[in-house]
């Protein structure tokens, strides 16, 4: 059994605010993120007892983890996973490394209204219709997610939308006509 | 024939230009034109007059020599390896090279155990310092061809957004393809490589116990111990030189490797959003985030799982719902209006106050056409009434209002000494 010791877990608080409402903590949030390494067994002994499942993904975020979402958390869901897959399929299609350009390129709004214009027939299923759309829908709530940082003319991913790149992995054929039936 | 000394001061002099145009052209031929900017480039100051001179210069000492039946110019190619040499601009070779320089040492071994055999002495040196000079050369290779996979891998690592994908790895697929693959399967411990290494090591070292038996040609013991020697040397190097050349390649193949499957994967996707629309074919996929919102409703598989358990406890009971002709009329209550009752309470016990009266009476007497609890309605909100002056009497009494009995202590309006009075229902 892990002790735990509340004085120690300074960033308590503020940690339990960000990850309850889906946030993920990454090395960019680096005062809670060091916190969490330091002190990960007892915080996740605690968020386990409090009915939580607290993640730690090797390339460097933690997050809750959770097997279902609320229908609105679903659709949003949804919409930053197509704008992911779209981005790696726009990087590849202008010839630039896209797993490189993902985490390196700043998305502005320029880049934003491309994506939505190319790809209209997709976005229009989320009732996203312009760049402002997407980005109002989707990027900022990325930031809410800990998905994106936002920079100077833009944003920015960072390492948790890997999340969405293993899912990309898990698709195939067989899972999507498996579920038909 | 030109002085070396000449030819190196020319090299100093215009070893800026030379790099330029072996940086542009590599190893394709030029115009005296391109020549001509080049040195104007480096050395803008100088005249028409002087660039004129310079490039003569150049052609007259054969670093740049005319194409045959051309008006095209090359860099000398003893000139163009120096200059490869100087810039580290190695690349890489082929595996065949390597491999038919070993053959050649196999074939050479050969000769050598059958000059020793017969005791052919200089047929035996000869052949040793053959020997000698191909695996030198082979060790050049390998350090050659390590530099040139720096060149490759540093090339590819470069953050270059301009450069494609395609064309910043391919470099690498070809070197990884057509060098290392070959080399690691030469050099492979049961490969034939290693067995011909093995032989010629034989063979030397049959060489060298003869020398040392029959005492002859003694000197020659030693060169041959040098050769065997390096051939261990050269088998060490190249397998260092080969990890090493792996080891650099193998994180960027994987990492070609991995993105080029993730891209395929994202188009493969995309292309089944596209005609299977986008809740379809990712709802069973998409990353779960735990929302704030979630935990205070029944959205979760969890919450719905917790609801169902107190479901158990609930007994279903049959509830009829009532008839229409169940539901009794609605009848408005004809209470007249308290104001007027109350006004006309006033009117009538102000003027008379000689001795105490019940209040149902009056009531009674008022209205005779209520109903009983209506008339109750209206005692009970005279007697709460703080404006009125009323009291209550002590004693029970037996009251009939509206064919209806009631028994209570009665308050009656108050007279000039109070007697007290009490409500009771029945």
């Amino acid at each position: 059994m892990t002790q735990i010791n509340l004085h120690e877990l300074t960033h308590l608080q503020a940690i339990n605010k960000k990850l309850v409402t889906g946030y993920h903590i990454s090395e960019q949030d680096t005062l809670m993120w060091q916190e969490l390494d330091q002190h990960i067994e007892q915080y996740s002994a605690l968020f386990s007892s409090l009915g939580h499942d607290l993640q730690h993904d090797s390339r460097g975020f933690y997050y809750f983890a959770s097997d279902e979402s609320t229908p609105n958390m679903g659709k949003i869901s949804r919409a930053i996973a197509l704008t992911v897959y779209i981005l790696i399929e726009h990087y590849a299609n202008t010839g630039k490394d896209p797993m490189r350009a993902l985490f390196d390129e700043v998305n502005d709004l320029e880049l934003m209204q491309t994506l939505v214009q190319m790809n209209k027939h997709l976005f229009d299923q989320l009732e996203i219709f312009s760049g402002s759309d997407l980005r109002k829908d989707v990027y900022l709530r990325m930031i809410r997610l800990g998905l994106a940082r936002e920079v100077e003319g833009g944003f920015m991913l960072q390492a948790p939308v890997y999340r969405y790149i293993d899912a990309l992995m898990e698709v195939n054929e067989e899972t999507y006509l498996g579920e038909d039936e | 024939m030109i002085p070396a000394k000449k030819l190196l001061n020319t090299l100093t002099e215009h070893w800026g230009m030379l790099e330029l145009l072996f940086k542009r052209f590599k190893m394709a031929d030029f115009s005296l034109k391109d020549v001509q900017n080049a040195i104007k480039q480096k050395q803008p100051t100088w005249s028409n007059e002087r660039i004129y001179k310079e490039t003569n210069r150049l052609l007259n000492q054969d670093i740049i020599i005319p194409l045959a039946k051309s008006s095209q110019l090359e860099i000398n190619r003893a000139i163009a390896d120096f200059a490869t040499f100087l810039l580290q601009e190695e690349h890489l070779g082929l595996a065949q090279e390597i491999s038919v320089l070993v053959e050649d040492l196999a074939r050479l071994g050969n000769r050598l155990a059958n000059a020793g055999e017969i005791e052919d002495y200089d047929e035996l040196r000869r052949f040793s310092r053959i020997m000698d000079d191909r695996v030198r050369k082979i060790m050049k290779l390998f350090a050659h061809n390590e530099n040139a996979i720096l060149n490759i891998v540093e090339q590819a690592k470069a953050n270059n957004a301009v450069q494609s994908l395609q064309k910043r790895y391919k470099a690498v697929i070809e070197a990884f393809d057509e060098y290392i693959e070959p080399m690691l399967e030469m050099v492979d411990i049961r490969g034939d490589f290693h067995a011909c290494f093995s032989t010629i090591e034989e063979q030397i070292s049959t060489q060298i116990v003869h020398i040392e038996r029959s005492g002859k040609a003694y000197q020659d013991k030693r060169m041959l111990e040098q050769l065997r020697t390096r051939i261990l040397e050269m088998h060490l190097v190249g397998r260092e030189s080969l990890r090493k050349s792996a080891d650099m390649l193998m994180p960027l193949r994987e990492e070609l490797r991995r993105n080029n499957m993730i891209t395929r994967q994202a188009a493969k996707v995309l292309g089944l959003i596209r005609k299977n629309g986008v809740d379809n074919m990712l709802s069973s996929v998409q990353p779960h985030f735990v929302s704030d919102a979630q935990r205070f409703s029944l959205g979760q598989q969890r919450h719905m799982v917790a609801y169902m358990a107190g479901l158990v406890e609930f007994e279903h009971s049959e509830y009829e719902l009532p008839d229409q002709q169940d539901v009794p009329a609605y009848v408005t209550p004809n209470i007249p209006d308290y104001n007027n009752v109350k006004t006309s309470f006033k009117k009538r016990f102000n003027a008379k106050r000689k001795k105490p009266e019940p209040l149902l009476t009056f009531l009674g007497e008022s209205y005779p056409e209520l109903e009983a609890d209506e008339m109750l309605f209206l005692y009970q909100k005279l007697v709460s009434d703080t404006d009125i002056e009323i009291s209550q009497s002590d004693e029970k009494m037996r009251v009939k209002i509206a064919g209806q009995h009631f028994s209570l202590f009665p308050f009656n309006t108050k007279p000039v000494d109070p007697t007290h009075n009490q409500t009771g229902n029945e």
